[in-house]
């Protein structure tokens, strides 16, 4: 199979990128996407070219570090997969296919196709820790959780941190992965006594990252590797709105913690 | 206390005071509809409805100002959000296809714009009479505000009828989302109810929209006459 791709050069964070044309030849229809840029760029270092830089790892859609908008589609047009697992026979012969990095302004470029993702860990990090007793590991069925709740905290929790739904986002929002973290941890039992701080200091480093909001489109959930569903992000609204009613009951300053004993 | 005010001045915050506020006026919206479909009863049942509001003049101001308070917070929020999402993608896709986002949800600034256009063409036309004078309150036998011969003769020009469907046009398109999506930005989410939540936004969009295109209709085509 052959194809003409269109592909997002930039040098550096501060230069102009452009689109840039290559031919890819004999490309086997089993190999994946990419593999497909590997051999691409093969021929671009035999030419003393500087080949495309672009995120992979695993390369079996659970590391999360492939990214690349294909056609105007993150992670290309396969549902529920990654950039890694699509491959070239779910393009017709010939196709021009045109590829872009992630954009958001969250997520600067460093080269090419590679970007910045830092600030979801930030955003992880400020959620903070989740209270765990040190110790002797704790007895099985000491701690009992519903079949039905640890599946849907498990469904969050899958989310692997691609992007993609910032990617795909008409506002660039991390809605959905802010929704998977925030739904996953609010779910189980081991994250409940930091869920009102968590919710509100996660959304907090969402704004801070400079994501925008959530138009409740939907097009993350359909892009999503892991097929997040949406319904988390409704989740995570009404964590919110209940953290900002738990809150309001509160004082503001901590007690001294010996207040309650004396 | 740790304020509450601080609480909605996150983008998530926001989106809840814009669902609350858009739920409110859809609310009247319903109403609004509802009452004016006594249009079809005659002159005397939708007469008397509108006397009967004058009669509230606390009624009638509270909800006015209630309306409009809520339509500028609804505005203000929308602007500040809609700048700050432009700002969060600096740079658009070359190449971009939609996957699942419905033709409403990728619309609603140009339906939000149309709609305030049409409110003030409505609130000008009807309310305060600047477009039209010629239909300067009258009085109707009993004596009440001719509110019914006032609608049968707007809506025998052509030009009206073009302001008034398109309006209907950009509140369909609005609401269409608009309802759905908020009872998701308030969080109401649950199995059992998905698909009710869902057809929520179509509903109430298709009503509202049927019955005041109805309305319209029904004197444009001489079925309703004055």
């Amino acid at each position: 199979m052959n194809f003409t791709l269109k592909i997002w050069r930039q040098k550096s964070p501060d230069e102009k990128g452009r689109f840039v044309t290559y031919e890819a030849h004999d490309v086997g229809s089993g190999m994946s996407f990419l593999e497909m840029l590997d051999g691409v760029n093969q021929g671009l270092i035999a030419k003393d070219e500087e080949p495309v830089a672009f995120e992979q790892d695993c390369r079996e859609g659970i590391c999360g570090s492939c990214s690349l908008v294909i056609n105007g589609i993150p992670h290309g047009p396969d549902r529920g997969m990654s950039t890694c697992q699509l491959y070239m026979r779910r393009f017709p012969d010939g196709a021009v296919i045109t590829i872009e990095p992630w954009r958001a302004r969250a997520f600067p470029i460093i080269k090419d196709l590679v970007v910045d993702r830092r600030a979801l860990d930030r955003v992880m990090q400020a959620g903070g820790y989740v209270s765990v007793n040190t110790g002797g590991a704790v007895d099985g069925n000491v701690l009992l959780i519903e079949k039905d709740q640890a599946e849907t905290a498990m469904d969050a929790a899958s989310c692997i941190g691609c992007g993609a739904c910032v990617a795909a986002c008409k506002n660039a929002s991390a809605m959905l992965f802010v929704a998977a973290k925030v739904s996953h941890l609010a779910l189980l039992p081991q994250g409940k006594p930091e869920r009102t701080r968590r919710v509100k200091a996660m959304l907090d480093a969402m704004d801070r990252e400079g994501f925008g909001s959530c138009g409740n489109q939907y097009e993350c959930e359909a892009v999503c590797p892991k097929r997040i569903s949406v319904r988390f992000i409704a989740t995570l609204n009404r964590e919110y709105l209940r953290a900002g009613v738990v809150e309001s009951g509160l004082p503001a300053e901590p007690e001294s913690p010996h207040a309650e004993s004396a | 206390m740790a304020r509450p005010s601080h609480h909605f001045q996150s983008a998530v915050g926001r989106k809840v005071v814009m669902a609350l506020s858009g739920l409110g006026l859809v609310l009247y919206v319903i109403f609004h509809m509802l009452g004016n479909l006594q249009v079809f009863e005659g002159s005397h049942a939708l007469n008397g409805y509108a006397a009967m509001l004058r009669d509230m003049p606390i009624l009638l101001w509270t909800a006015r100002i209630g309306l409009l308070s809520l339509a500028a917070l609804h505005i203000v929020l929308a602007i500040q959000l809609t700048l700050r999402n432009r700002r969060a993608r600096p740079v658009a896709y070359a190449v971009r296809e939609y996957r699942q986002a419905s033709f409403a949800s990728r619309t609603m600034v140009v339906s939000g714009l149309i709609l305030l256009l049409f409110i003030l063409f409505h609130l000008l036309h009807l309310t305060a009479g600047v477009i039209d004078p010629s239909s300067a309150d009258r009085l109707d036998t009993e004596g009440h505000r001719d509110v019914y011969g006032k609608i049968v003769h707007a809506f025998q020009n052509p030009f009206i009828v073009a302001c008034y469907l398109t309006g209907q046009l950009g509140l369909g398109l609005h609401l269409n989302h608009a309802v759905t999506s908020s009872l998701q930005t308030l969080g109401l989410e649950r199995a059992a109810f998905n698909r009710l939540i869902k057809a929520a936004g179509p509903t109430v969009a298709l009503l509202v929209v049927l019955g005041n295109v109805a309305i319209i209709l029904a004197i444009f085509l001489g079925i309703v006459r004055g």
